[in-house]
Order: C-alpha cells, then structure tokens, then sequence
C-alpha cells in the first residue's frame, strides 16, 4: 500500500495579510488585496495600460525573520521565508528532533529574484559599468535562491528543488513532493509557493502581452473578477504559500495535527500554444480526471474545487467548460472559488495559496467568495460559484493551475481521515 | 598602524553597516574573516561597496593580500595616492585572539 501524505502546517504571505489565520478571515470576508500601484518610483505609471495589482503592503523581511538569511535574498524568497517560518512553527515540526536528511524542500517559483535582477540590468546598461553589478545578483536571480535559503535557514538537507512551470508552478511542486513522500525519499518536504514580480519590466511585458485588465484601474478592487461577464484579464499579484508536507506515519508518530490529505496529482501538457488554452477544455479536463484516478475518488465525490481561474475571457471559459464536461450536471453542485478574485494572480505562488484555501475548505467546510462575481458570464456560469461565503460540506477538493508553455496541474485534497 | 584617519573610518563605517555594528569597535588590526566572520562572499561583497564608497575597482590578483580591515585600509590608501602610512599591505597577518572560533 502506498504511504498517503497530509498536510500538517501551512503558511502565507498575501496582499490580504500575512499569516493564515488573517488571510482566511480576509478571504471569507471577501475583502480585496488589490490597490493602485502609484509608481516604480520614481518612474510614473503613466505608459502603463494597467495600473493595479495585489501588493503585499508594508512588508519588511527583518519584522519576521531574525538571522541574515533575509537579507541576501529578492522579495520573493523574503516572502517564501517568512510564510515557511509560519507553516513550520503551525506544524510544530522541530528540526532538531529530526533527521535532517529526511526534510526536503521543494518550491515553485515562476519568475524569481526580478527586483534585483531588472535594477541591476538596467543599471548596467546605463552605467555601462560591468564592475558595479552586483556580486549576488547571480545568487539571487537563480531561480532555486529560494529552495536553497529555505534549506539553509531551517536546516533542511533532503531532496531540494525548484519547479518553474509559470503559473503552476507551486501546483506542481505540491505534487512532486507528493511523489517524494510516496517514494519514501523523505518524511517531510516543506512546499512553497513564491513570487514577487510586480517590477516595471515584468509589468510591462504582462501589459506587452494584453494579458493584464485595463478597464477597472479606478476601481482597483473590481479588477479581478473571475467568471464574470466583465472581466478583461488578470491582475498581477505577489506572495508566497508554504505546506509541510508529510507521511501520514510520520504525522502520527509525532502527534501532529492535520489539516488534510494530500491524495492525487497529474500533470500534462496540451503541446498546443505558449500562452492560450485550448478552447474546448478537453486538456484540462483530462488532467482533473487523472488527479482523481491517482486520489482514487470518483467524480461524485468532489465537493469543492479551486479554480485557477484567472479572470481572463478565454482562460476562465475553458475551465468552466472542462469543469462542465468532466462532471456534467454535476458540476452544478460542486462548490467553486477563485482565489485570485481576491489576491490577484501571483504566479508561482498562485498553486500554493490555493492549496492553502483548499485545505482551509476542507479544515473549516466554509468557501471564501468569489469577488465580483456580480454578473455571471453565460460562458462559464456554474451554480457552485458566489460572490458570498459558502457554508458547504466538503469531503474532497480539487485544485487546479495551468501555467504559459501549455502545462496543466491537478491537485486532489481529501479531508483528514477520510478512508475514501 | 598609521593610516588616514577618513579613509579608515570610511571602511569601518562601510564595515559596521554590513556586520551592523558600530564602527567604533572595529578595529584595523581585525582579521576579516576570523575575527569579524566574514566569509569568502560577505568579504567579496565588502569589497564591492568600498569600491564604490571610493570609486575604484579592484583587481582580482589585489585581494589575496586584503585580510584585514588594516590591510584594506592601506590599501585604498595606497590606490587613492595617499603616501602617509608606512604599514605594507603584505604585512604579515597577526595571530587572531578568536582562536577556535567558528567560521560564520
């Protein structure tokens, strides 16, 4: 029999509060992270089609951790410290009781340390001076800053890996640290989800690619509106998640507390377009499927799922209708959020907050809002979507992300002791 | 050691800013690696604002020789044209009092 893997800590750091317990009560309340961005100081927002994002306001890395560690990473890696120190104390995991060499950590991380890396860009090319770059930016613009920092500041010496699939990033990583436990390469593995990107060139390149929304700049917090009529794109966010991840042996040897289980996960590729989805959902309702054959519950079984949802007019539609074709009238019972209605899309990180929001669905059988969901688009309507907190039963979660470059993600939760 | 009394606070303000310390109790006698804990890449990026605190660059083959913060002091002095210290850059490291302390 296969080692089954559960949740036992959780972390955050979002444009709707750091820490889990502050998140949550934003979420259902359906309070919105997203704000104007007033400039790239001192560089004005005036070329810019979209001016709002998902920001982690007032955030000072040194507040939350002690050691220098913070100091010699990006923003993003800052986040993912400060959301794995949270989720490691919540597990009540003591790193001195374990054997080292059995805690890996694996983070999904899309773009990286781009704060330093677009200022020491530009600065070169200015300055033309090859001397003043500066020696960590190399460090820290490598994608794994963040799994390796992680490691070297909790004292992790398992498997350590960085998975960059875009926007799915952080699924992915879940999963492939599913894969690890159930292999029995580690007890533990230490799941993070991290970016930080909101800088002037990532933007542009997003507003470059007419993937961002450009009609709600006066009303920064209608701008995100998944499976809305009028929505016309997403909204860049910023933050990190982190789950620690454990056989469920372990978990019990040690009296944890569990939040849930983690039980399936596929990953495909439609090989079709860099950044559009296949419109007739086929791919990624193939990839829904294969994560619940790999979690061995049937369709009837699903209670709720977090939406990728992106508040894009093609991406939403394609999920809505993979959701419809997968669990036919069924899929009018399931209960749907879309966390990024709240938060934004904050990319890598994006997989691990909503499987943060899952687990949180299945620990308190309540469903944050989808906001501004105030007018439902005929293209993606399904009765389990509301603008309001949901009280629902909920057994079994399903979290799905697809990421540019045509990849998909799937992630089944169950709750706790579930035998299903 | 004679050295100029800016160009040593300078570099030990560089210094304490780094470490956060106050530069009042780094001392150029001090090793940078074994006394103030510098490791290979925290002396690396020392080097990097002391260059731009002066405006120089310095050579790779330069910083075999800087490993202390006096040794970094005469240095400078030396590549900004201050003939006012007689202490040599190659001076031979002095035996650290941190014995047996661990590397940061």
């Amino acid at each position: 029999m296969r080692a089954r893997v559960v949740v036992t800590g959780m972390g955050i750091v979002s444009p709707i509060g750091i820490g889990v317990s502050e998140f949550w009560k934003a979420a259902l309340a359906g309070r919105s992270g997203i704000s104007a961005i007033t400039s790239f100081d001192p560089f004005p927002m005036d070329g810019y089609r979209s001016k709002v994002a998902g920001q982690v306001r007032d955030f000072a890395v040194e507040r939350f951790i002690d050691s220098a560690h913070g100091q010699r990473v990006d923003r993003y890696a800052q986040f993912a410290l400060v959301a794995t120190k949270e989720a490691l104390a919540d597990s009540g995991l003591q790193m001195a009781k374990e054997n080292p060499h059995r805690v890996g950590v694996i983070v999904g991380a899309g773009m990286g340390g781009m704060v330093m890396g677009e200022r020491e860009i530009t600065q070169l090319y200015q300055q033309q001076k090859p001397h003043r770059v500066h020696p960590n930016f190399i460090p820290v613009i490598t994608l794994n800053s963040a799994s390796g920092i992680i490691a070297m500041a909790f004292g992790a010496k398992g498997p350590n890996l960085t998975i960059s699939t875009a926007c799915s990033s952080s699924a992915h990583a879940l999963g492939q640290a599913l894969h690890c436990i159930r292999e029995g390469r580690a007890d533990v593995v230490i799941v993070v989800g991290a970016d930080a990107s909101i800088t002037p060139l990532v933007f542009a390149g997003f507003c470059s690619l007419r993937a961002l929304s450009s009609k709600f700049n006066d009303h920064p917090e209608k701008a995100s509106r998944p499976f809305d009529r009028s929505r016309d794109g997403f909204i860049m966010g910023e933050g990190a998640g982190t789950l620690i991840l454990e056989s469920a042996t372990h978990a019990k040897k040690r009296k944890a507390k569990v939040y849930a289980e983690i039980a399936g996960y596929a990953a495909t590729s439609e090989a079709y377009h860099m950044v559009i989805p296949r419109e007739d959902g086929v791919e990624v309702a193939h990839t829904m499927r294969l994560a619940l054959a790999d979690a061995e519950v049937t369709l009837a079984q699903v209670d709720y799922i977090n939406a990728h949802a992106t508040s894009t007019t093609i991406g939403d539609a394609v999920e809505a209708k993979a959701i419809r074709q997968l669990f036919k009238s069924r899929a009018d019972k399931i209960a749907i959020s879309a966390t990024k209605s709240l938060i934004g899309h904050t990319l890598g990180a994006a997989g691990a907050i909503g499987g943060i929001a899952s687990v949180l669905a299945l620990h308190t059988e309540q469903i944050h809002p989808t906001a501004n969901y105030d007018d439902p688009d005929p293209a993606c309507a399904l009765a389990g979507l509301s603008h309001s907190a949901q009280d629902r039963r909920v057994k079994v979660a399903l979290l799905n992300a697809f990421g540019f470059g045509s990849n998909n993600a799937a992630v089944v939760f169950k709750q706790a002791g579930r035998k299903t | 050691m004679a050295t100029d009394p800016t160009i040593s606070l300078k570099i030990r303000t560089a210094l304490g800013e780094y470490l956060k310390r106050d530069p009042a109790v780094i001392l150029v006698t001090q090793h940078l690696r074994e006394d103030l804990g510098l490791d290979s890449m925290a002396v690396i990026e020392l080097l990097y604002r002391i260059e731009e605190a002066f405006d120089l660059q310095i050579p790779d083959q330069d910083l075999v020789g800087l490993t202390t913060v006096g040794h970094v002091v005469t240095y400078v002095e030396k590549r900004l044209g201050k003939p006012a210290t007689p202490a040599r850059t190659k001076k031979p490291i002095q035996p650290s009092k941190a014995k047996g302390k661990k590397k940061a």
